[in-house]
């Protein structure tokens, strides 16, 4: 049933973009270069610009899992007396700071960064970072991050271009004040003043890679059969995400668009005879992602969706209106909760269900990070009025230890012969 | 609904007290304002006082029987949201003039989302009372206090939608006052030597009345109070929400809880409600260091730390609501100042769903690290 699968070019590129990039990073910081730590829906924007390297804390925190440490520094934290009901994903690169063997960790750990950046969209981030702060002694910028008090359902469309609407005035003030203190800091830490002319062409340039992301959310969405895999997706899209604006990135996604447009031109797909098709709900489970296509061959199921491809538009693309600052504050000032709760989260998914032409759901419900954890159930809910199957699935994006591979595959399993059933094969 | 209350009864004021506090949202005081519910810390009352309506706090309440919207909530929700959720949607809460919620108590901004969304989806009774997110920011910038201004005209605009008055300069500083009398007499519940456990029921039944009715309450059974007997050991509490008396008569079997600073204990009215300003107001709770929330993000600990050492206490005792996600990143830290300070740190984990087992097993983990 499945073809052998050939994976894009596109993919090899990136990887070794970001291998190569990783490389460069690890050198200059591990020589003394400044850089900051930051958290994944900050303005990234901000610290792109000002020229100083970042290294996010999600990311990080994959790399570490992908060399599966997690199931140690997990351990470690409890001896530490830090209970197991703590967020895991947001706190796997403090553990490892906080063990200190710097030898275990990925490029011999991280020396101490020059400033340290957070949103507190979730209440438990600001303690990660602050905890952080102390160890290192590093300074901490925490964005004040209010909510939105009467959230339009369809933000995706809404974000494009009326989001004073959408995120409200007073929030937006707040943010482009706050994104004014962070900017005179860095401006001191670099030693450059802030551009704000070139930022404006930065943030066109941003919003020209996210269309073209669009343009590859539109392909996968009505190509016949899937003609990639997610995780082939999720490096093709994430990977241009942590270099947006750049011109790498930008050539990157056309790269990727075309070479995906000739593929379904060409008739190429995941699996030749595709019966079913799933859309994975949460963050990447990073210590398996070889579960993605483990029902290719069973069922003809593939996994068609993953949220971090769809995102780079629905997410990043924000009309400029003469106020780029004040854009920024539009793309980051409800970012992450867009994923997260209701009304944003279970609206966005059955859109995203019904154009991706979804049959069965798995729903990531990691309960120890209850910040991605909440409003799951209003998504499982509304995506099962829609027609959806949903499969909740109890784990978490890093840690292991929760995870049974055989045990959901069985679940899986079972939902799916029942689709099949149904559909008559 | 519980007996209103009468001052001509001061003899009996503790009696009230404590039946306010076992009434709950369901208790009815000596004055018929409209009542408006309040969800979370970090909203200063003296706001709603000010308007003409009576501030009465719902995050305190039991369970009855669950609505539909149980079937949304996850398990990992506060047991606070939980239970408010369904209330709300099993028609409790309809006598309210309109529901407020702290957006920064973790519980609080759930219960709200969740409520809003069960509304637009239609799946709400028609009767639930208007909404109302208190954005408040806890950080004390120039750009922030801009902000929460602007956060305070969004509540007058509430509360003259729901059919208050709008606050003003006059009625600010009278419900100040009412305020202040309240502060003063908790000052003195804190000095009586009560015990912990009925410091806390005598604080927590304020959220159900005005701050004049709790003020003169508290006044008349100060009076009359006995004094504990004065133990050796000075307790500290602290974590997650708690209010159960059976748990405090667990803890105080080895001492008196003398600083009571979880986010049910001590840490309420935040600072802020006797105030005689709306800048001030707003400067204060934005400042309030029980805030989880709050920036600068020592702030918290410090004042956590501060309390316990200014109370003199011996020992702290600290617990976990099982769904924790936010203190638990401060225990480390906090056990090894304590300890460096020579106060006993006893981490009693997580409650249980079985009160009787959790008791057992604090009482157990409190006798061991006492005769360590």
């Amino acid at each position: 049933m499945t073809s052998t699968y050939v994976p894009l070019e596109s993919t090899k590129i990136a990887t070794s973009h970001q291998r190569a990039w990783a490389k460069s990073l690890q050198q200059q910081i591990t020589s003394g270069a400044k850089y900051a730590f930051v958290n994944a829906d900050t303005p990234h924007e901000l610290f792109h610009h000002m020229g100083l390297p970042i290294v996010t804390n999600q990311w990080w925190s994959a790399i570490i899992a992908a060399k599966q440490l997690s199931e140690y520094y997990f351990d470690y934290m409890e001896t530490l007396g830090f209970h197991d009901r703590l967020a895991r994903y947001s706190s796997l690169p403090l553990i490892a700071e906080l063990e200190g063997d710097r030898e275990r960790q990925p490029w011999g750990g991280l020396p101490k960064p020059s400033i340290l950046c957070a949103r507190q969209s979730a209440d438990d981030h600001q303690k990660i970072f602050s905890l952080w702060a102390e160890k290192t002694g590093a300074p901490l910028f925490l964005f004040s991050t209010p909510a939105v008090p009467d959230p339009h359902p369809d933000w995706w469309r809404m974000g494009r271009s009326d989001w004073e609407t959408l995120y409200g005035r007073d929030r937006l003030d707040l943010m482009v004040e706050e994104f004014k203190e962070l900017i005179a800091q860095l401006e001191e830490l670099t030693g450059r003043p802030f551009d704000h002319e070139g930022f404006a062409s930065y943030m066109e340039a941003i919003n020209e890679q996210e269309r073209i992301y669009e343009d590859v959310s539109e392909i996968l969405a009505t190509a016949p059969r899937s003609p990639i895999r997610i995780s082939e997706q999720i490096p093709n899209a994430m990977i241009p995400q942590w270099h947006r604006g750049s011109e790498w990135a930008l050539s990157h996604a056309r790269h990727f668009r075309d070479e995906l447009h000739e593929r379904v031109k060409a008739g190429t797909a995941v699996v030749e005879e595709e019966r079913i098709r799933m859309m994975w709900i949460g963050a990447g489970l990073w210590f398996d992602t070889s579960f993605y296509s483990a029902f290719e061959e069973s069922h003809g199921a593939v996994f068609a969706w993953s949220m971090y491809l769809p995102f780079a538009a629905d997410g990043y693309i924000r009309e400029m209106k003469g106020d780029p600052l004040r854009a920024l504050a539009a793309r980051v000032s409800a970012m992450n909760e867009q994923l997260h709760q209701p009304p944003w989260i279970n609206a966005w998914m059955v859109e995203q269900a019904k154009k991706y032409r979804i049959d069965v759901a798995l729903l990531l419900i990691p309960e120890h990070d209850r910040f991605s954890g909440h409003g799951s159930l209003f998504a499982k809910k509304a995506l099962e009025e829609a027609g959806v199957r949903v499969i909740e699935v109890w784990s978490d994006m890093v840690d292991q230890r929760q995870w049974n591979r055989e045990e959901m595959t069985a679940r899986v399993s079972t939902v799916l012969d029942a689709v099949l059933a149904e559909k008559g094969v | 609904m519980a007996h209103a209350s009468s001052l001509q009864s001061t003899g009996a004021a503790g009696t009230l007290l404590d039946r306010a506090f076992e009434a709950r949202d369901r208790y009815e005081p000596v004055a018929p304002l409209p009542r408006v519910g309040i969800f979370g810390n970090g909203f200063p009352e003296i706001l709603v006082a000010a308007a003409g309506g009576l501030p009465v706090h719902l995050s305190m309440g039991r369970l009855s029987s669950t609505a539909d919207i149980d079937e949304v909530v996850e398990p990992f929700v506060d047991e606070e949201g939980r239970i408010f959720l369904n209330r709300l949607m099993n028609g409790e809460f309809d006598d309210l003039a309109g529901i407020i919620f702290a957006r920064d108590d973790a519980p609080a901004l759930i219960a709200y989302q969740y409520a809003t969304e069960w509304v637009r989806q239609g799946r709400a009774p028609k009767t639930v009372p208007p909404l109302f997110l208190w954005n408040l920011v806890h950080t004390q910038t120039p750009a922030v206090e801009r902000f929460n201004a602007v956060q305070a005209e969004k509540l007058f605009d509430f509360l003259e939608r729901i059919g208050l008055r709008r606050p003003d300069d006059e009625t600010i500083a009278e419900a100040s006052a009412a305020e202040s009398r309240r502060r003063e007499a908790l000052k003195r519940l804190e000095a009586a030597g009560v015990s912990g456990a009925t410091a806390m029921r005598w604080r927590n039944a304020g959220r159900f009345m005005s701050a004049a009715e709790h003020a003169d309450l508290l006044n008349a059974a100060l009076a009359d109070a006995e004094k504990v007997e004065n133990k050796s050991l000075r307790i500290g509490l602290i974590g997650s929400p708690l209010a159960s008396p059976a748990s405090y008569d667990v803890f105080e079997r080895y001492g008196t809880i003398v600083c009571d600073w979880q986010p049910w204990g001590a840490v309420w009215p935040g600072p802020g409600n006797d105030k005689t300003t709306l800048a001030d107001i707003l400067r204060a709770a934005a400042a309030d260091p029980s805030c989880p929330r709050v920036s600068p993000t020592t702030a918290f600990r410090q004042a956590l730390i501060e309390a316990v050492v200014n109370a003199q206490c011996e020992l702290v005792l600290c617990q976990l609501a099982p769904t924790d996600d936010t203190f638990g990143w401060e225990i480390p830290a906090l056990a090894s100042e304590l300890e460096s300070r020579g106060i006993a740190f006893v981490n009693l984990g997580f409650r249980e769903p079985d009160p009787e087992t959790w008791h057992a097993r604090a009482a157990a983990l409190i006798s061991a690290k006492l005769g360590a």
